[in-house]
């Protein structure tokens, strides 16, 4: 009897088996990956391989990973539609500084705070990525960043970062009385001459000025109050290389990379198209003097581009396990070096940059800030303003005014 | 009589001169599209001292040529199907259709004729959220039919209204239905304006660049256009290689405009004069 | 429903209904929008009445865009209109070349204005500084690009040069269909070249030239993508034109989709009316003749 009964069940269990075994093979998760980095589209698609790959073997699942990478132009647009007509994709990347907050408050990001990478990211980074006590990103760049020098055009004629304004009035004459122009400038795309704000005002209400932005939301602030930043501006606009306008952020690193002038006010991500250029290149890095206050001039800590998994995703695990995978033990280390990204994570053994190097020493000495953000909007008015103050368009008087009335807009919806 | 002569000379070699300079950029892009970036830094008026294809090369590969160009031919031949299809029906019918409603309808076609798309195109970016048509080619397709049928619509319209009405009555004696009339024996007769029709929206759409920059995001189904500005973004100061992805997306209009020059010219101006 | 209105609904269904969703809906969407203060990213927004309008009487960059637009505009209605009958009626003079020249002007026209756009880039910031260096003509080592007051032009010159050749077509077109006896009727009665032209053509080509400026009208407030290539509205917003600042506002700067759609609605009410009262004043005139 039981072995009749073994004999009928056997071929039974077995298709079930089979077809058990079969729903596994064949049921593919496909996940919606969209990030906002085409110059890094190889770089992720060869990485995300390696997760399909590791899927696969270790768990038994098959997973597509359609990777979507606008142009920067429209990608943030993109995503924000998407996100409001409930088509979320499952992973996104986002600004850890000028998106999270809003991002939360609308519910578009899924609480991470138990995901895996949490026990791996340095605190200091985890902070930026932290809102409503909860972490909802895991952090991609993390950036300690001021202006770029090259260092061989600052040993030839025996120059060091200067501390102060008039320090910098100092070297920009010596590279003057040289041959040598100063500083590059390349402000075709509006974000780059924005730079130039963003440091300066990070150096004054970190240091002279800490009421400011309480003063400005309160709507008793202007920017009239540290009109001071225009010092560096100013110097630096009067001392740039030609025809900014038709110079981009692409062809500004060709040209800094070649030479063509002693300083550039941009951040370390560039280093990648720089090198690229001219691998030879002895980058430096140096905090941006603002006044004649030494105090001023500081490093700019903060975290830009993070990762974010839509609390709508049909498959959070899996995202959640490729977020993980970024900063896997084995492959994060090459991912992060080949992107010239900082390490943030315990898992990121590889050798640092000596830009990075040299940006940390002033962190040491405490001579950095946590970037602050800013309303929505204010940047990008900043940056359109400070193209036209270059091109004469616009007095500074105008140039505050107009970004007085972009973060008073701000405020009132 | 010299004298006019003289200005008949005059006149012609003005004319020759501007010909000559509306001609002038695309050539300059052409011969520097063979050069290195070194010469064209320093000879942008001569011809290359040696024709290098590797920039073509290059930009075959890296704007994803074929791809983009086949997505572009899909889209327009997926439009221009459907514009067609749609404002040829509606048109005919509006034209043969005595009563108030017709008149209704056509004005409702008409008047957004009127609406810039700039006015439309937020509204135009929820519904398409809205619905999930976005990053789609067909999607995209379906959003030209409907932006471009009422002007279709209206020189349907129009030209339905020269035809004698008799070949159509003859055939409802001899049994055809409605869609039959249409199929067999209408849509045959509207082939003139149907190509004037098709010459406009190819144009269009073939050029249109918002609304597929708005609509897709995927490098898969990007058109010509996208690929391009992409990649200008990107090169910025490479000019060898931006220009020699600028030839490529010109290549197709180029050739097209000679074997079809006469075609595309009369289209546009009857196109223009009847609307 | 009457049986003749039932089959032109089915007849006009597939037409109406893509064109009631993607262009009827988004356009009365898009009002309904303007008076809430939806950004495009929460779900939901507020009514806020017609505030974003009031704002928009005290948006600075909004109101210079609105102005170099008009800028452009006037430029474009008589440069565009004049070169093109200036070539039109020379090439139609012509005994020999018509066709070629009709060809080579008509063919900037095919190119998209994006491509056109990166080309004139080219000669703008490569080809002429080293023209100037050539022939030492100043004018052509300015910063074409960077620099608003010269940029102006440059968008014109990108948008001339795409867009004469089709006006250009318009008046071929309506030369030709003047009866040639007239002409010569006119000739015979000893008017000279220009008395031909001015007495005779122009009154009978007065239909053609409403089209004309009605096509540069509403084409030239509607320009976006040759500033988008070449300056992209820059440096800042000073080369600004009012399509590319909703399309700023609305994708770009804080997504206030409400308020752009109060731009939209102020650009859409603009153009009616402009070309309203252009086809009323320019009818008007052509029954005079």
């Amino acid at each position: 009897m039981k072995r009749i009964l073994m004999v009928l069940l056997l071929p039974l269990l077995a298709i079930s088996l089979a077809a058990c075994n079969g729903g596994d093979d064949t049921d593919v998760v496909e996940l919606d990956v969209f990030m906002s980095f085409p110059r890094f589209q190889e770089q992720f698609e060869d990485y995300f391989e390696l997760f399909e790959a590791k899927m696969l073997e270790e768990e038994n699942i098959t997973v597509r990973i359609n990777l979507e990478m606008p142009s920067s132009d429209t990608a943030q647009q993109l995503l924000e539609a998407r996100l409001s007509s409930d088509d979320a994709p499952d992973v996104f990347t986002l600004h850890a500084i000028s998106n999270i907050p809003e991002y939360y408050e609308a519910g578009y990001l899924e609480d991470l705070s138990d995901a895996a990478f949490v026990d791996v990211v340095y605190d200091s980074v985890l902070d930026s990525v932290t809102f409503d006590d909860k972490i909802v990103a895991l952090p991609l760049e993390s950036l300690a960043w001021g202006y770029l020098y090259n260092k061989d055009i600052f040993e030839a004629y025996d120059l060091t970062p200067p501390a102060t304004l008039s320090e910098m009035e100092t070297v920009v004459a010596t590279l003057n009385a040289n041959d040598e122009t100063p500083f590059l400038l390349a402000f075709q795309e509006s974000w780059i001459p924005q730079l130039m704000m963003a440091l300066s005002l990070g150096g004054m209400i970190n240091s002279e000025e800490t009421d400011f932005i309480a003063n400005m939301n309160a709507g008793t602030g202007s920017y009239a109050d540290i009109d001071e930043v225009f010092g560096i501006i100013d110097l630096i606009m009067a001392n740039g290389t030609d025809r900014p306008f038709e110079t981009g952020s692409a062809a500004g690193s060709a040209d800094f990379a070649n030479g063509n002038a002693a300083m550039w006010v941009q951040g370390p991500w560039m280093s990648g198209s720089i090198l690229e250029v001219n691998p030879d290149m002895n980058i430096g890095l140096a905090p941006l003097p603002v006044t004649n206050n030494p105090d001023t001039t500081m490093i700019n800590l903060s975290t830009s581009t993070s990762l974010a998994v839509s609390p709508t995703s049909e498959h959070k695990d899996i995202a959640i396990k490729l977020l993980n995978f970024i900063l896997d033990e084995e492959h994060s280390s090459d991912l992060f070096s080949d992107l010239k990204f900082n390490p943030l994570a315990t898992v990121h053994t590889y050798e640092s940059f000596p830009w990075v190097d040299e940006a940390m020493s002033y962190v040491a000495d405490g001579k950095a800030y946590l970037e602050q953000a800013l309303p929505d909007g204010v940047t990008d008015v900043t940056a359109l303003m400070l193209q036209e103050y270059y091109a004469g368009t616009k007095t500074q008087a105008e140039v505050i005014e107009a970004i007085d009335a972009a973060w008073a807009s701000a405020l009132t919806d | 009589m010299n004298i006019k002569r003289l200005i008949n000379v005059v006149l012609t070699l003005v004319v020759t001169m501007l010909a000559l300079l509306v001609l002038a950029p695309l050539v300059l892009a052409l011969i520097n599209s063979f050069k290195s970036n070194g010469e064209i830094y320093t000879n942008i008026l001569t011809l290359p001292d040696t024709w290098l294809i590797d920039n073509y090369v290059q930009a075959f590969v890296r704007t994803n040529y074929l791809r983009s160009l086949g997505n572009t031919v899909f889209l327009v031949v997926l439009s221009l199907t459907g514009i067609v299809l749609a404002a040829s029906m509606a048109g005919y019918k509006l034209a043969r259709t005595k009563t108030k409603l017709s008149k209704i309808l056509f004005t409702v076609f008409i008047l957004s004729m009127l609406i810039p798309f700039h006015s439309i195109m937020i509204g135009l970016v929820k519904v398409t959220n809205d619905l999930h048509v976005r990053n789609s080619l067909v999607g995209l397709a379906v959003i030209y039919v409907g932006i471009g049928s009422p002007m279709a619509v209206f020189l349907y319209h129009g030209f339905t209204k020269n035809i004698p009405r008799e070949i159509e009555e003859a055939a409802r004696i001899d049994g055809c239905g409605e869609l039959q009339v249409y199929t067999k024996i209408v849509f045959p007769m509207l082939r003139p304006i149907t190509a004037t029709i098709i010459i406009l929206n190819a144009l269009w759409i073939w050029n249109d660049f918002l609304l597929p920059l708005l609509m897709i995001s995927d490098k898969d189904k990007y058109t010509i256009l996208l690929s391009t500005k992409m990649l200008f973004g990107q090169y910025s100061s490479d000019w060898s290689k931006i220009l020699a992805i600028l030839i490529l997306a010109l290549l197709p209009v180029v050739i097209i405009y000679v074997i079809m020059q006469k075609h595309i010219i009369k289209g546009v101006s009857d196109g223009a004069i009847k609307s | 429903m009457k049986r003749v209105n039932l089959s032109l609904v089915l007849f006009c269904l597939p037409a109406l209904l893509l064109y009631s969703t993607f262009v009827l809906f988004p356009a009365v969407d898009g009002f309904r929008l303007s008076l809430t203060n939806w950004n495009g990213l929460n779900p939901t927004s507020e009514y806020v009445g017609f505030s974003n309008y009031r704002e928009l009487l005290e948006d600075k960059m909004f109101l210079q865009s609105l102005l170099f637009t008009t800028r452009y505009v006037v430029y474009m209605v008589v440069l565009q209109n004049g070169i093109a009958l200036f070539l039109a009626i020379i090439i139609e003079s012509l005994r020999k070349g018509k066709r070629v020249l009709r060809t080579i002007f008509f063919f900037p026209n095919m190119i998209s204005m994006i491509i056109g756009g990166f080309i004139w880039m080219f000669i703008f910031t490569r080809v002429f500084p080293q023209i100037a260096e050539f022939t030492g003509i100043m004018l052509f080592n300015e910063s074409w690009i960077g620099n608003p007051e010269y940029s102006f032009y440059s968008i014109l010159i990108l948008s001339l040069w795409g867009s004469v050749g089709y006006l250009m077509i318009i008046y071929i077109a309506a030369l030709q269909s003047i009866p040639q006896s007239l002409v010569e009727a006119a000739e015979i009665d000893g008017a000279n070249r220009f008395q031909v032209i001015w007495h005779v053509v122009r009154p009978l080509i007065m239909n053609s030239i409403t089209i004309g400026i009605f096509i540069a009208l509403s084409s030239s407030f509607k320009v976006f993508d040759q500033v988008f290539a070449l300056t992209g509205g820059g440096p800042g917003t000073a080369t600004q034109v009012v399509s590319i600042n909703i399309f700023m506002e609305a994708f770009h700067m804080r997504s206030r989709y409400g308020y752009a759609s109060a731009k939209a609605v102020v650009l859409f009410v603009l153009i009616l009316t402009i070309t309203g009262i252009q086809l009323i004043v320019m009818k008007q005139k052509e029954v005079e003749y």
